[in-house]
């Protein structure tokens, strides 16, 4: 079993829960089974073509996920998975 | 938040707010000012390092608060949601914008963004007076 943080705002698709313990092999996996279990987390973390939104990062543990195997890591018992945005911005159009 | 920014001018600065929720009301507790890693000038550009984000929501949780909001300036320019804040922001979170008029924080606004990045909410936005 894994454990995954869920951010503040998302709790509120998730029963309120700010961590769940979730099997699965590989972090898509564990990911699965949390939209499974929470099916309105999908629209907010995945676009309609089932890919991960593109201000979605996930860390497993300490280790952004694109940087090992993407969603074919691989997942150890005890592992913490994080939900963590990218976010830019600025005043300036272009 | 209005110090950082006003520090940081021109450049634009940005930060996590950390906080609570009580249904639609969102209180900022405290502020965690974090470093824009934009590449170039600063001066119309932020960019907050995912891992600083992930710094910030556990020392949230390790108070029993909530990160709930990124807030950013714009030097020398009103506290409108651009463009650029929309296409790079994310539905999770307030977005207060503060507004710096040559060194001196002029006004500050929040924003909501939606899931697909094309339209931004402005949220009311009341803070002391002292």
């Amino acid at each position: 079993m894994a454990r995954i943080l869920i951010p503040t705002p998302l709790r509120q698709f998730a029963e309120k829960n700010d961590n769940v313990e979730l099997p699965g092999a590989t972090v898509g996996e564990v990911l699965g089974a949390l939209t499974t279990r929470f099916p309105d987390l999908k629209k907010n973390l995945y676009n309609e073509e089932g890919k991960l939104r593109s201000f979605v990062n996930v860390y497993l543990n300490d280790e952004d996920i694109r940087y090992i195997s993407k969603e074919a890591t691989p997942v150890a018992e005890g592992d913490t998975l994080s939900i963590v945005p990218s976010i830019a911005g600025g005043a300036y159009v272009g | 938040m209005v110090n950082h920014a006003q520090a940081s001018y021109p450049n634009e600065c940005c930060g996590a707010m950390i906080g609570s929720i009580d249904g639609d009301q969102k209180t900022v507790m405290f502020a965690l000012a974090l470093d824009n890693v934009s590449q170039g000038s600063q001066r119309a550009r932020y960019e907050l390092r995912p891992e600083d984000l992930l710094r910030a929501d556990r020392e949230a949780r390790e108070r029993k608060l909530d990160l709930i909001g990124i807030y950013h300036s714009h030097p020398d320019c009103a506290a409108y949601f651009s463009e650029t804040d929309l296409k790079n922001s994310c539905p999770w979170y307030s977005f207060v914008v503060l507004s710096i008029q040559e060194g001196k924080f002029d006004h500050a606004n929040s924003w909501l963004p939606n899931a697909e990045q094309t339209h931004a909410e402005k949220e009311e936005l009341l803070w002391p007076e002292s």
